[in-house]
């Protein structure tokens, strides 16, 4: 690589020079006539040779140049570099480091046993922190581990500290008697259908039933007499009623994202908040916030810009009466099963009160009413 | 595909290839392979070539660049003659 540097050499007679330097056949680039002299670049080579052979000139070097610049600025600044570099390292791994675990629950016990666990799988303090894949997995081997004692776990990594959240299981010993029931109306209705598997049927089609009454006996009786035991089994679908609220504005804005995202960082500091560079995304948006690390009280954040893209809607009252209708079926067919159905609806009332539609219902189902009860022999 | 025509590359091949070229443009004179450097002041230039001498007269030149066999000179140039 050619070795370039900067010089001044100053003469009141500049031609001259030039000429000297083209018969000592030194190369020369960018000149420029200055005031008392000439200012050129050269290479380092030919610079030793003007030096020797032009000595009674003033050579002032002012510059290096390319690598042979950064280098020398490096020689310059190797403790500021040195020092920006381990001041970096000891930023890594400081911000990747455990100082504190934290387990939030109120047993010592179950504490401790989370403690040794975790410690058992490599999370200790002063130890580097994990990534969110092998969290999942410590949480998952815990899980499994003592799954008579822990019914949820999460860890939180905050920063240097570590939250880890526990649910302890509580385990509760019914002393049911499994073995004998009746199915019971879960609910008011006339029945429509009914498929008797174990236990005697107690109700036949459009009989109207209760909520509570026996719908399949699991006493098997003879003569008024019960003869045997059994867990009474089958479905019975009744036609059941519904009253259903349901509103829907006539006008209004809808926001959905376009798909373009542009990042972003921002410092928060308590309450105030920084944002560092100038936002990419024009319109309407949305921010996520990722926090990164947190150093000397400031957050580090990595903010998603998502751009939104809005969309207005106008409905008549008709329309908007038709989608409440339809949006209140639908909202009544996610709690409904493959053989549950809505046999008829009727609007009671509509009314229009703030720019909303606001529909009274009506509703008539066919449902599975039947529920298992279990009694003492 | 579009087939490019690369006439300016072509062009500098061409002149790399001969034993000298004088390019004169824009207060710009520019010589390839010059074999001495006769003279050289702010109103009068002169170059041996291989064939010639080049005289070069005009105001204010300034060397931009000098090495060996290659100059580059700004300034008004008013005349240029050859000397064979």
């Amino acid at each position: 690589m050619k070795h370039y540097v900067l010089i001044r050499i100053k003469t009141p007679k500049k031609t001259n020079l030039l000429l000297k330097l083209n018969h000592l056949n030194v190369e020369m680039k960018d000149i420029t006539y200055e005031s008392d002299g000439l200012k050129f670049k050269v290479l380092q080579k030919d610079l030793n040779r003007i030096k020797k052979y032009l000595a009674s000139y003033s050579v002032e070097v002012i510059d290096e140049l390319g690598v042979y610049k950064l280098k020398n600025e490096m020689k310059k600044n190797c403790f500021i570099i040195t020092g920006i570099i381990f001041a970096s390292i000891i930023f890594l791994i400081l911000s990747n480091l455990i100082v504190k675990i934290d387990i939030i629950h109120e047993d010592a016990t179950l504490r401790e046993l989370i403690q040794d666990s975790l410690i058992e799988k490599g999370v200790k303090p002063l130890s580097f922190k994990k990534s969110y894949e092998e969290y999942e997995r410590i949480i998952a081997d815990i899980k499994d581990e003592y799954q008579d004692k822990i019914e949820w776990l999460e860890i939180d990594v905050e920063g240097m500290v570590i939250h880890v959240r526990v649910e302890e299981r509580i385990v509760t010993n019914y002393d049911q008697d499994y073995s004998t029931c009746h199915i019971v109306a879960s609910k008011s209705g006339i029945i429509k259908s009914i498929t008797t598997k174990r236990g005697v049927s107690e109700v036949s089609i459009n009989d109207y039933v209760k909520k509570g009454d026996i719908l399949i006996n699991g006493n098997i009786k003879l003569n008024d007499e019960i003869k045997n035991r059994t867990c009474a089994n089958g479905s019975v679908y009744a036609e059941v009623w519904y009253q259903v609220q349901a509103s829907m504005p006539l006008s209004f804005e809808k926001k959905s994202d376009t798909g373009k995202m542009r990042y972003n960082l921002m410092i928060k500091k308590g309450s105030d908040k920084t944002v560092l560079l100038r936002s990419r995304i024009k319109g309407e948006k949305r921010v996520e916030n990722v926090l990164l690390f947190k150093f000397l009280g400031f957050e580090f954040y990595l903010q998603k810009e998502y751009e939104l893209k809005v969309e207005n809607f106008n409905f008549t009252p008709q329309e908007a009466k038709e989608k409440a209708i339809s949006l209140a079926k639908e909202k009544l067919a996610l709690k409904l099963d493959n053989f549950e159905s809505i046999i008829e609806e009727k609007v009671l009332q509509n009314t229009i009160k703030n720019n909303n539609i606001y529909i009274d219902m009506f509703v008539a189902v066919k449902e599975q009413i039947g529920i298992k009860e279990y009694f003492v022999r | 595909m579009v087939k490019k025509m690369h006439i300016l590359k072509n062009l500098e091949n061409f002149l790399y290839d001969q034993d000298y070229f004088i390019d004169l443009f824009n207060h710009t004179l520019h010589v390839y392979y010059y074999t001495e450097l006769i003279t050289l002041t702010d109103t009068l230039i002169e170059l041996k070539l291989k064939e010639f001498i080049l005289i070069v007269e005009g105001k204010d030149f300034v060397v931009n660049r000098l090495d060996k066999h290659e100059i580059l000179i700004k300034g008004i140039v008013e005349n240029m003659r050859f000397k064979r």
